[in-house]
């Protein structure tokens, strides 16, 4: 076991993919970085350092640094899967998604069923999302309760680094396409890190505190939240069961079934906003399959309705944090 | 400042729901001590003085003397001290009469639940219509009384939801916290195997290695059925009772019939009597051998078919006649008392048990009930029993002799004050007048009374002379 940080992780999965299968390459704006700016290959790695030291191994018939079109990058790694590859796009900031929506949404998504189960698509496509850094509405979205309604794809959301080098390492192995979420705020992330080969099979939630009194249920960055709105409440004497669900489809049903039938309470977390999201979906699942167990409405913290706002003081009132999950845990306990 | 508490009409015994007040004999402000007599009041049954339990007086007497007031109902405002107009009406806008049931009295029924006093007056309230609240949300809080100007409403722009209404007329949950809890997860951080968490506990116990276990549950998770199967068979285990009956699936469904509308009036009707009447029972057996003999004899001289039950009808009518305390209608308030005796008979015909009546049956011999009761049942056979058979009556015998029935307890037809119930001859071996044993027939007889009515030594002295018109029949044949 090592310790690593989780943008160490990825890199590390990722250039031992590649040397374990040569069919696995990856392209992206800038993963090399500043190519060509001063007449030669500068490779920094990428802005997020996600991919330091893979053009240095691999060349540049395996990294590809591309253009600035979302829709360029996923397009290739479309068909490059289809010919056999198995690449692993990066789009530098979820939020361009919508460019390349066609690509991922009527193709890549349905090239198995389209065509009778015969074909596959094993692409990988790194989404780096998340709020938290004064960047604005257009490059802080959290897009991946939108993705997760969508059929044919796989949406993964890593948290841990080892959850991040099990679950990666399953996405580049898996052969259909998968959607794989990292938040900007996590990649300093520090933890130990199983060795040799690892993978976390899909649709197996991770339990990461064990109480009665109530479930909350978190997926990506708001996991760390609701460990430590927890870990406070558990001082109070209040014991809450924290749940990373670790890909929101497939979705791990049973854990979080599980869970609400023990404590009959339930507080979801999510960083995208609240209409259609992830947590309506969970609160939605619960409220039909465990309404006998409920001992209180759902409750969901979530932003508001809106565009991440800008201003600093603006966007921390907008995200969810550890005393809005806290309120509502005490909300649900409270209910009469 | 003053402690103030409420003095409520008592509840003296299971059946009393209100009080009259006969007269207050301590004046408002004046003092008392414990055991002083404060006031009398009256019940149906009594008049009790109720003495002080502790020193002190009335900061109000609420209560007016020769009005009468429900269980619970606030009667005065008693006071350890002077206390203000102030405090008193507080305390009046605050008191919720305790349920008539409940723990008003000297009777001790479970606790209610404490309700917050509601902010307002719990009568029903009006919302204005600038309030943003759903329309089932504004019946509730006006019918409950709620202050919905206190509640912060759950919906958009602080619009106030049926649920924020019902949270709000509900007492606080129980609080949860207190010590430190551990909610550390036991198989540390990072997960190699996937288990459910039944199926991880499972195997903590009994130390079985989960790793590289196949698993049968969701998308391959290792669940308690897969740790199961690793461990040693227990010793053999007990046979599980075999299901001797077919499977529910197996068998055809309920045959469901709609009541036809004679069915859906008894039904209506006998659940309003047995709801509504406070019904008591006396019972006592009669010998009737005498009887049995009387009707053998009677039949082979008149050339008649007088059944028992026609006997006992003219024995019932006649021993009315002798205890009019029992020849009631109940109507209200009032009875209406009998100087003759309509004696309805219930009788089980294919369209539904019906009660015609046998009129003045004090006044017939029993052939003469004969004939008119088999003319009723000939017309109840044919559902032609028109409304001047059925209407009126004071009494009801209801004869299931015929069946073998020991005796059963009837369901009083009201108006009516009671209803006779009649069992079979049974034959008895018994002590005789005389110190031997000899076997005797007996019939059953329970009488089923309206007690609003009818008190129980009436009752009793009824059925005393039903008796004794029975063992000694030769008075039923007397004009």
């Amino acid at each position: 076991m090592a310790q690593m940080m989780i943008r160490e992780v990825i890199v590390d999965t990722i250039r031992s993919e590649m040397r374990r299968d040569p069919d696995v390459m990856m392209l992206g704006e800038d993963i090399v970085g500043g190519m060509g700016t001063a007449g030669g290959p500068e490779a920094i790695g990428g802005i997020w350092s996600t991919s330091t030291g893979l053009w240095e191994e691999f060349g540049s018939n395996r990294i590809i640094d591309t253009p600035i079109s979302e829709s360029a990058i996923i397009g290739s790694a479309a068909g490059a899967a289809l010919a056999g590859k198995r690449p692993i796009a990066e789009l530098m900031f979820a939020d361009f998604v919508g460019v390349c929506m066609d690509q991922i949404w009527n193709q890549i998504a349905k090239f198995r069923y389209m065509f009778g189960g015969k074909s596959r698509c094993p692409v990988v496509i790194r989404l780096i999302y998340g709020a938290g850094f004064n960047a604005a509405p257009q490059h802080s979205q959290a897009v991946y309760s939108m993705m997760t309604s969508m059929p044919g794809v796989k949406v993964v959301m890593p948290t841990t680094p080892a959850d991040t080098k099990g679950l990666l390492t399953q996405a580049i192995r898996d052969d259909d396409p998968v959607l794989f979420f990292e938040h900007k705020a996590l990649y300093g992330v520090k933890g130990e890190v199983p060795d040799g080969d690892y993978t976390i099979p899909f649709g197996h939630a991770r339990q990461v505190r064990a109480g009665e009194h109530v479930t909350i249920v978190a997926m990506g960055m708001m996991v760390g939240l609701a460990e430590r709105a927890a870990d406070l409440l558990a001082k109070d004497g209040i014991g809450c069961d924290v749940i990373d669900i670790r890909t929101t489809s497939p979705l791990d049903e049973e854990a979080i079934l599980d869970s609400v039938e023990l404590t009959g309470r339930l507080v979801v977390v999510d960083e995208s906003p609240p209409r259609c999201s992830v947590a309506a979906d969970i609160c939605a699942m619960v409220a039909r399959r465990a309404f006998a167990a409920l001992k209180a409405p759902p409750e969901m913290v979530t932003p508001p309705h809106t565009p991440v706002p800008f201003a600093r003081e603006l966007e921390s009132a907008y995200l969810p944090s550890p005393p809005k999950i806290m309120d509502a845990v005490r909300t649900v306990l409270a209910y009469r | 400042m003053a402690a103030l508490k409420p003095f409520a009409m008592p509840k003296w015994g299971i059946e009393m729901t209100e009080g009259t007040i006969a007269e207050w004999l301590v004046a408002e402000g004046e003092p008392f001590e414990r055991g002083k007599v404060l006031t009398a009041i009256e019940t149906d049954k009594i008049t009790n003085e109720v003495e002080a339990e502790a020193p002190g007086q009335f900061a109000r007497i609420v209560a007016t003397p020769g009005q009468t007031y429900p269980v619970g109902a606030l009667l005065a405002v008693l006071a350890d001290g002077p206390a203000t107009d102030a405090e008193i009406e507080a305390f009046l806008s605050t008191f919720k009469a305790a349920d008539a049931l409940g723990s008003a009295g000297r009777d001790t029924a479970p606790p209610v639940p404490p309700e917050p006093a509601p902010a307002a007056a719990p009568a029903a309230t009006t919302i204005p219509d600038d309030v943003k609240i759903s329309p089932a949300a504004r019946r509730l809080a006006e019918d409950r009384g709620i202050d919905v100007g206190a509640i912060a409403g759950s919906g958009k722009g602080g619009r106030i939801s049926l649920q924020d209404v019902d949270q709000a007329g509900r007492p606080p949950a129980a609080g949860y916290g207190g010590a430190p809890v551990s909610i550390a997860v036991e198989d540390g951080d990072i997960e190699t195997v996937y288990a459910s968490p039944l199926a991880k506990r499972l195997a903590r116990q009994h130390g079985i290695n989960l790793s590289g276990m196949p698993g049968s549950g969701p998308r391959g998770r290792i669940c308690k059925a897969d740790v199961l199967a690793k461990l040693p068979p227990a010793a053999a285990p007990a046979p599980a009772p075999t299901m001797s009956q077919a499977p529910a699936a197996m068998r055809p469904a309920a045959e469901i019939v709609p009541m036809d509308k004679i069915r859906r009036i008894v039904a209506r009707r006998l659940t309003e009597a047995k709801q509504a009447i406070p019904h008591f029972y006396v019972r006592m057996e009669a010998r009737a051998d005498a009887l049995v003999a009387l009707r053998a004899q009677a039949n082979l001289f008149l050339g008649a078919r007088i059944s028992i039950n026609d006997f006992i009808v003219r024995a019932a009518a006649l021993a009315l006649v002798e205890e009019p305390e029992c020849n009631v209608q109940v109507h209200g308030d009032t009875i209406h008392r009998f100087a003759y005796a309509d004696v309805a008979v219930a009788i089980a015909s294919d369209k539904g048990l019906v009660t015609p009546i046998v009129r003045n049956a004090e006044a017939l011999l029993p052939q003469e009930i004969g004939e008119r009761t088999k003319v009723l049942i000939a017309r109840a056979a044919a559902g032609r029993l028109s409304h001047e058979d059925m209407d009126g009556g004071s009494f009801t015998v209801s004869n299931l002799g015929m069946f073998g029935v020991d005796g059963f307890d009837a369901i009083i037809n009201p108006p009516q004050g009671a209803i006779l119930a009649v069992g079979g001859s049974r034959r008895v071996f018994a002590e005789q007048a005389d110190g031997s044993g000899a076997f005797e027939s007996r019939i059953a007889f329970t009488l089923s009374c309206d007690h609003r009515a009818i008190d129980g030594a009436a009752g009793a002295r009824y059925l005393a002379a039903l008796k004794r018109l029975i063992e000694a029949p030769e008075a039923l044949f007397r004009r």
